[in-house]
């Protein structure tokens, strides 16, 4: 008997779920209670269970396809004969939705989840494939739809796509399941007229990025203000310190001083240390001082947040700095260890440039960036003598923050990074 | 009134589960296999209530996976007469006191049906807000004080009942009239997403008997003979001598607050590790097998027998009646008021009745 299982709400009151992936596929004996599918809510990512006993029939989704509650995840047929009528389900008000159908739903919104009926799931034609290939279909920009299955009972292979994929005959695929902005701006743009492309999904992290630079550019009134910090006495400092520090085995950064610098200019001025409630219209002024560090790696960019700078000795701060980067990296770190930062520092030296303009991490109200320190000529009491130079550049938002704000701030980093003793003397 | 002893963990058995033989005199093997069995039968019932409601077929509910032995030596420790007031992870005591099975899946499925204990049981229905029923529990024991009767009177609640007023008003008024009445706090690390360490500025939940002059233990809530022990000490006191008792049982939550929940976004999963190396129930498997040889073969028998109680009942829970829509107007009042029979006929005027 032909059994349709339908998304259930698996939360309290959610309407839709995105497919993270099929655990079992068309063909496969499965058994009731066994994990068949991971699906994401806005809540969590759950797995979900088969409701009965029997083999898989049709699996009509891919990975990152939105269902709706309701709407058929697999289809399973049991070794019942279907001779005489099911027996009566219990029947569940709660799940019945009151409003009438939305007029040009193609399924038509079920009663109860998990119920049979007859006819097929999609009208469309029936796709046998893993969803390891159906991602790679999409990897390749393969209409999965137009290719040729040569495994058993037409199932498609990873080998027919790159076969379809070479011989070009792919007509342009469908753009990415999930774009992060919506589309219209890039629609009707035809990439492959000029030369062959490659479409990868925008997914994962890269999605993230781009749903959070889109919110804080399309949100926050951003001014960059530009300034140079002479360095020279500072790395005369941390050379000095480094023995102690490898002794720890820690790797005493430029970017630790930084940091208790940026702790001090923050309490000094705690405007740059808050955040805009649009809600409430107020100015909400943390008193706690997390910097988070934008943090390259392979799998794109992470923010891992240091917490309470204010209390840390510049040592400390430069050892939680190399553990969380090295987590980062690993990608071993723990969605906590990203989260609740105050103030962001970007420090792109080390990759080279000149100048460069950070946008702000939503809903902070600031972000510096450092960049390369090098030896330049400069004027000192009439000499031109030659001193090591960092520009450092500060993105704030202008709603909470004036120009005049940002001189005030840099100003004192600056001061604190020139005369390193100075720290020593006032930083609390 | 020694605070340090009332922090002091009360525990039997150890992780692999060996036990001192004096203190366990006084649990007969049957009741041991009775425990074993229970908590084997929570936690299936509770794990494929979990599956149902990822298929659609029960509503939101909370898994009780990691407190068995909590729950079941809580269960066990009363007397017929003694009065039970569970919270909503309790399903573990509420099984020992009789409640079904089929009851669970019914009251998870948002049927009100299925919270109404069996007759004479002396269970209360579960209590959905966090610590209210800790007053309740005072009252039954103020009744039973005041008509004389020989019983005790158990609330059971998790850990962050204890920041509520009401657990205060509860352990004051137990002290002043010197009630029969145990307050047992399953301290399972997390109110949802908020850890012990935030719940409280005590070191343990126990020492705060101290405040109100009545008994305190901490007892391991993963040790189930320790919990049934201390719990039955604490209630015999309270039967006999009128004495009030706050017991605190250290265990832990091993799944989501809910199904509505995902934990994996406040706490490490190293954390979960390492209390499912501490799984009560394994820990009693170990001593069964030291102890009575225990084996494989009984345990597959056993388990594939309540797998088969389970699996009946979720057949007959799903075979019930719908309810109706105007059940919900049932269960407040004996005596219907005007206004509630005016929502009555409004619900019928415009849901209608299902076809019960």
């Amino acid at each position: 008997m032909r059994h349709v299982f339908r998304l259930p709400d698996v939360g309290e009151g959610i309407t839709e779920a995105e497919v993270v992936e099929y655990l079992v596929q068309v063909g496969d004996r499965v058994k009731a209670d066994q994990p068949v599918i991971r699906v994401e809510t806005d809540k969590a990512v759950v797995e979900l269970p088969a409701p009965v006993t029997g083999t898989v029939t049709e699996t009509p989704h891919s990975p990152g396809d939105t269902v709706k509650v309701g709407d058929p995840l697999l289809v399973i047929e049991t070794e019942e004969k279907a001779v005489k009528a099911p027996p009566e389900k219990k029947e569940k008000p709660k799940e019945a939705p009151k409003a009438p159908p939305p007029e040009k739903e193609p399924l038509k919104p079920p009663k109860v989840a998990a119920k049979e009926e007859e006819g097929p799931v999609e009208p469309a034609k029936k796709i046998l494939a893993t969803p390891h290939t159906r991602r790679l279909a999409r990897e390749l920009g393969v209409d999965i739809t137009a290719v040729k299955g040569s495994g058993p009972r037409g199932r498609i292979t990873d080998e027919d796509l790159r076969e379809t994929a070479k011989k070009k005959e792919a007509p342009p695929p469908k753009g990415p399941t999930a774009a992060a902005v919506q589309a219209p701006a890039t629609a009707g743009f035809d990439f492959e007229k000029y030369g062959p492309t490659k479409r990868v999904p925008l997914k994962g992290i890269r999605k993230r990025t781009a749903e959070v630079m889109v919110r804080s550019v399309s949100t926050i009134p951003h001014v960059t203000h530009f300034d140079e910090a002479d360095v020279t006495e500072l790395q005369k400092v941390r050379d000095r310190e480094k023995t102690l520090a490898d002794q720890r085995g820690v790797k005493l950064t430029i970017l630790a001083f930084l940091t208790k610098a940026v702790a001090d200019a923050l309490k000094k001025y705690p405007m740059f240390n808050a955040s805009l409630d649009e809600a409430t219209g107020e100015i909400v002024y943390k008193q706690y001082y997390n910097v988070g560090f934008a943090t390259d790696t392979e799998a794109g960019l992470m923010v891992p947040v240091v917490r309470d700078v204010d209390k840390k000795s510049i040592l400390q701060i430069a050892a939680e700095l190399n553990e969380l980067s090295r987590k980062a990296r690993d990608r071993t770190i723990e969605l906590e260890d990203m989260r609740g930062g105050t103030f962001t520092i970007t420090n792109v030296g080390a990759l080279g440039g000149a100048w460069a303009t950070p946008i702000i991490v939503h809903p902070e109200v600031a972000i510096l960036c450092s960049l390369r320190a090098m030896e330049k000529a400069v004027v000192r009491n009439g000499e031109v003598v030659v001193r090591t130079i960092m520009p450092l550049t500060l993105s704030f938002d202008h709603r909470v923050l004036d120009g005049a704000d940002a001189a005030r701030f840099m100003s004192h980093v600056v001061a604190l990074l020139e005369d390193p003793l100075r720290m020593l003397v006032d930083v609390a | 009134m020694d605070v340090n002893k009332m922090k002091e963990m009360i525990g039997f058995m150890d992780p692999e589960g060996r036990v001192d033989e004096e203190v366990f005199k006084g649990i007969p093997e049957e009741l041991i296999h009775r425990m074993y069995r229970l908590m084997i039968f929570t936690r299936l019932c509770n794990n494929k209530a979990l599956s149902l409601q990822r298929q659609g077929r029960v509503g939101t509910l909370a898994s009780v996976r990691g407190q068995e032995a909590a729950n079941v030596g809580v269960g066990l420790a009363m007397e017929p007469g003694d009065w039970f007031l569970p919270s909503f992870r309790e399903y573990g005591a509420q099984f020992a006191r009789g409640v079904k099975a089929i009851d669970l899946f019914t009251y998870w499925s948002g049927d009100e049906r299925g919270i109404k204990p069996p007759e004479n049981s002396r269970v209360l229905p579960i209590c959905i807000t966090v610590g209210s029923h800790l007053c309740h529990a005072v009252g039954i024991a103020m009744q039973a004080r005041i008509r004389d009767e020989k019983i005790a009177v158990l609330s059971s609640s998790g850990d962050g009942s204890t920041s509520q007023g009401d657990f205060h008003e509860a352990l004051n008024f137990a002290a002043v009239y010197k009630l029969p009445v145990v307050f047992a706090i399953q301290n399972n690390g997390w109110a949802i997403s908020v850890p012990f360490g935030k719940q409280t500025a005590t070191e343990t939940i126990s020492q705060k008997a101290a405040a109100y002059d009545i008994d305190g233990a901490r007892v391991d809530g993963n040790d189930v003979f320790a919990v049934y022990l201390t719990v039955k000490r604490l209630l015999d006191a309270a039967r006999n001598d009128h004495r009030p008792a706050l017991i605190e049982l250290v265990t832990y939550r091993m799944d989501d607050h809910t199904t509505a929940d995902d934990a994996s976004r406040y706490r490490k999963r190293e954390e979960v590790e390492a209390w499912i190396e501490k799984d009560p129930i394994d820990r009693l498997r170990k001593f069964l097998s030291r102890k009575y040889g225990w084996d494989e073969k009984k345990e597959e028998e056993l388990q594939a027998a309540l797998t088969q109680e389970v699996e009946e009942t979720v057949a007959a829970f799903e075979a019930e009646s719908p309810p109706e829509p105007t059940d919900i107007f049932n269960y407040m009042y004996s005596e219907e008021p005007w206004h509630i029979r005016e929502q009555r006929d409004e619900v019928k005027r415009t849901v209608g009745e299902s076809s019960r």
